[in-house]
């Protein structure tokens, strides 16, 4: 958990590092040989990935390369045809509260209020806290994704951003040690998509959990990410390789298009997408 | 050759609610010649569907008209066919019949054969060859948009209007899509209009960008030409060098709109204390060595001493930033290079003169010429040797500076006309800024670069290039950057004027004495102000004058001293010479009441003497030494000196007319 601190500042490296934050512990999502078929058709094909606790890692890669079906194993939501996926060391057979899903439309539901749709998730995994303490926890996260004032909105008064954030923030009320992000800032436009973007960082660093984020834009994953992990096509796709993003955190949009490192890296992952594994519908 | 569309001072105003209207667009002019492939960019609600709507003959202009082939647009006509977002496919029709639906409406004169071969055809084009029997709702987004961009050519168009074609796409599917439809319109020659969002898919796709600023009222506010060869493939744009500096113009220019709109809605007001006029000030910076005086009159309290007590430093990443702050009056003062109160005195921002008075020289060298280590080993150490190289090339080479205006762009081309090599004609120039100039170095698309630190001891420390010469060899103790306000706010703001040339003189001083050093070096580093590795940042004398690649050289700085910041005429004198020389401005005829306009020596020497530090207040009578062994001095005729100069362009000597002097 001393990661986080390494995130807000990266002048301040004073924190010690206790002894139980080793390499091996401190993986909090491990796929290993992770293989996934549907009939005779392969998806994923021998994808190995730890993820270690507090980071954050963006997936790319064209239509059809499995991206979705990996965010799906580790939600528990389908079960690989070989191999494993693990959340810290217990393997990961259904979906549970402690690895939690945004999708791009939301999914919010449309007759209840802001306040409400944050509500049932708190109620629903909390059952035993006390009424107060459940509403204050769906008043503190609506607070941090900037939404104090439309908790008693219901989603169609809303715009498409400010429905993302109340996802966001139903996600993260529920205190997940895994966020699994699908493609969410893909509906938006792009000045809400980089309000977003700087939002979700100031998010992650307060809340310490662990993200895995679906992309289609490179300058996204280059902003937000840790490493970049970029998958070859399906079928049977597999990671084809791995960006590490080296950029001081906290991230200013303005400073990283000043460091060299990001045209080379902008253009590994372009020539990666485009040239070595370029995809045709 | 006449433009196939023509949009003539139009403006679109909307009525609203309650008898009021919106004025959505004005005084947009645009002419689009046959086959081009032009895009509408901007931000939400800046217009642009509408100007693309009035073309289609969608919507009407309240004012001026359009022009499509000669003929005024009043509605719409299958010679503009329109692709909008969301496709608009009959759902219970397939790919065939909703391209026939079309094909039979408007080229219904044709024989049913001869119909049927324009329908296949143009399936094929858009290689949905195998889905020409499905329909909309078993086709993928980019397939379904296939089939809109299909129908939309298959009735042969003189213009293509696409609005936002891609945006429902994810960027990957974007990408790809984009690829198909470049080589459709290159091999057809279709005229094409694009409304977007999207920078990359701007650059990639059009000939030229048109950039239109923020409602209400939006304008056109710049036309970029994208000048990277057809047929184009995605990474063979991405490695041009034009690439980054053209996404880095636009997304420079949309943040430019955003932050437009933030100033407008919190104008500001004077906040006048102790005896000055405006105690809040909005100073402009480019993080670069050179900006350790206003780092540390801000970290050293300075400004507070000098009563500037609400004084906010504004970080650009590009001196195009500082010229727009200066201009837009958002920035009350600012860092700029030596030669750009000149520059903009005589009109070299948009043919516009705007009078920049410099009463402070900050900085003195910090400057280099870096070229790319192959230059080095093949025994390239000198100009000379440069240009015995270039005579016997053919293709290209590319060297990269950051401003028309600064020492860097002269000083470089002083330093290649001096050798024999013209800057224009044997090599090209390119504007760059300065972080892409490295990525640009390493991938090779340019052969080097004119920059200020710590750019070329990054290079060098990074294996890339290495300094071929730096102020010692060019012109030792050159200005660098100085102090920039406006005429108006100088005599609207006389006190602040002076205490802020009090503090950063002080800041100047105390840059200078070396035990201070380190303690910079680190404050510089800091993400507000350079965001870099402190290994890159020096300060000191250098020890090494000679370039060598194993010991890094670095331009050093001078903050402080005689006759080093008190502001020079001749220096200005012969900056002038220069911009004229390479034709950036004319050589004013009145240049002897321009100098006195630029040169403030009253205010610095007002401030020097209530710091006490008289020393900095002689005049300088040597005159610039310059490495060639010429000399330039304060009686010398200016256009003799340019006559006498072997590479020039062909310079204009012209009256700069002024307003008078007043306050803003």
């Amino acid at each position: 958990m001393n990661d986080i601190f390494r995130k807000v500042n990266p002048m301040q490296t004073l924190t010690p590092v206790t002894p139980e934050t080793t390499v091996a512990t401190a993986d909090v999502l491990t796929f290993t040989n992770v293989t996934k078929r549907y009939g005779a058709l392969v998806v994923l094909d021998g994808v190995n990935l730890r993820i270690k606790s507090g980071e954050f890692i963006c997936i790319i890669g064209h239509s059809g390369c499995g991206k979705s079906t990996l965010l799906n194993l580790a939600g528990g939501f389908i079960q690989p045809s070989g191999g494993e996926v693990r959340l810290r060391d217990k393997i990961i057979t259904k979906p549970g509260p402690d690895r939690m899903v945004v999708f791009q439309n939301y999914s919010l539901l449309p007759w209840l209020t802001v306040f409400e749709n944050v509500f049932l998730a708190v109620d629903a995994v909390y059952p035993r806290k006390r009424l107060p303490e459940k509403r204050a926890m769906v008043r503190e996260y609506l607070n941090l994704v900037g939404l104090g004032e439309a908790m008693e909105k219901k989603p169609p008064q809303i715009s498409g951003g400010m429905k993302q954030r109340v996802a966001i923030a139903r996600a993260l009320a529920i205190q997940p040690q895994v966020l699994l992000l699908d493609e969410p800032f893909g509906a938006l436009d792009a000045i809400t998509k980089e309000e977003l973007q700087e939002e979700l960082l100031t998010i992650w660093n307060r809340s310490k959990a662990t993200v895995l984020m679906i992309t289609h834009d490179i300058d996204e994953a280059l902003f937000l990410a840790d490493r970049l992990v970029m998958m070859t096509n399906g079928p049977a796709a597999t990671i084809g390789e791995i960006l590490t993003i080296p950029f001081d955190r906290p991230r200013n949009r303005e400073q990283i298009l000043e460091d060299p490192r990001y045209y080379d890296l902008r253009n590994q992952a372009l020539s990666f997408l485009y040239e070595r594994f370029a995809h045709q519908e | 050759m006449t433009a196939l569309v023509t949009v003539a001072q139009v403006a679109k105003q909307f009525p609203l609610a309650g008898g009021n209207s919106y004025l959505a667009l004005q005084g947009i002019n645009l002419e689009i010649q046959r086959g081009e492939f032009i895009s509408f960019i901007g931000h939400s609600g800046c217009g642009k569907s509408t100007l693309l709507n009035m073309i289609a003959g969608l919507d009407q202009p309240t004012h001026g008209q359009v022009w499509v082939g000669g003929r005024l647009v009043k509605q719409p006509g299958p010679d503009r066919m329109v692709v909008f977002q969301n496709y608009s496919l009959l759902p219970w029709l397939t790919v065939w019949d909703n391209i026939a639906l079309a094909v039979e409406e408007v080229l219904g004169h044709l024989s049913p054969v001869e119909q049927r071969q324009i329908i296949q055809q143009h399936i094929n084009l858009v290689g949905l060859t195998a889905a020409k029997d499905k329909l909309p709702a078993h086709l993928s987004g980019g397939m379904r948009q296939r089939v809109a961009i299909a129908r939309a050519l298959a009735i042969r168009p003189e213009v293509l209007l696409l609005d936002e074609p891609f945006g429902a796409l994810d960027a990957l599917t974007r990408g790809n899509l984009q690829e198909q439809l470049m080589r459709i319109c290159e091999e057809h020659q279709v005229t094409t209009v694009m409304v977007t969002h999207d920078v990359d898919e701007a650059v990639f796709l059009s000939d030229r960008i048109v950039m239109l600023t923020n409602g209400p009222g939006s304008q056109i506010g710049n036309i970029l030409t994208v000048d990277i060869p057809r047929p184009r493939r995605r990474m063979e744009v991405v490695k041009h060098p034009s690439y980054y500096s053209l996404r880095s113009e636009i997304i420079y220019f949309l943040n430019q709109q955003k932050r437009i709109k933030k100033m407008r809605s919190r104008a500001m007001t004077a906040v006048a204390r102790h005896g000055l006029e405006k105690v809040n000030l909005e100073l402009g910076f480019v993080p670069l060595t050179a900006c350790a005086p206003l780092a540390v009159a801000q970290e050293k309290g300075l400004f507070a001493k000098h009563g500037l007590d609400e004084v906010h430093l504004v970080r650009e990443s590009s001196w195009r930033g500082i010229v727009d702050g200066l201009v837009g009056g958002y920035l009350d003062a600012a860092q700029t290079p030596a030669g750009l109160p000149v520059w903009l005195t005589l009109g070299g921002h948009q043919d516009k003169p705007l009078p920049i008075v410099s009463s402070l020289t900050m900085t003195r060298n910090g400057n280099g010429i870096t070229l790319a280590q192959k230059f080095y080993q093949q025994g390239i150490h000198t100009a000379s040797q440069l240009r015995n190289y270039l005579q016997e090339q053919t293709e290209p080479h590319i060297l990269g500076m950051v401003h028309p205006a600064s020492m860097h762009n002269l000083l470089l081309r002083y330093w290649l006309a001096a050798a024999g090599i013209d800057p224009d004609r044997d090599v090209r120039l390119k504007t760059i800024p300065p972080a892409q100039m490295v990525a640009d170095l390493k991938a090779g698309t340019i052969d080097g670069y004119c920059v200020g630190e710590p750019w070329n001891v990054r290079a060098a420390l990074e294996g890339l290039g290495f300094t071929v010469a730096t102020d010692q060899e060019l012109w030792l103790d050159h200005p660098a950057k100085v102090l920039g306000v406006r005429e108006d706010w100088g005599m609207r703001y006389p006190n602040t004027h002076i205490a802020l040339v009090k503090a950063l003189l002080e800041a100047c001083h105390y840059c200078d004495q070396p035990q201070h050093r380190e303690e910079i070096r680190h404050l510089l580093a800091r993400p507000e102000y350079l965001g870099t590795d402190v290994r890159y940042i020096y300060l000191g004398e250098p020890g090494k004058l000679t370039c060598e690649l194993n010991q890094p050289e670095y331009a050093h700085h001078r903050f402080y001293g005689e006759g080093l910041n008190r502001p020079s005429r001749t220096e200005h004198l012969w900056i002038m010479t220069q911009l004229a020389r390479w034709g950036d401005v004319p050589f004013p005829r009145n240049w002897l009441e321009i100098l006195e306009r630029v040169c403030r020596v009253n205010v610095f020497t007002i401030a020097a003497r209530e710091l006490g530090l008289l020393g900095t207040t002689q005049t300088s009578r040597s005159p610039i030494r310059l490495f060639d062994g010429s000399e330039f001095t304060s009686n010398q005729d200016p256009i003799d000196y340019l006559n006498h100069l072997a590479i020039k362009r062909d310079f204009s000597v012209a009256e700069i007319v002024l307003e008078r002097p007043q306050a803003a």
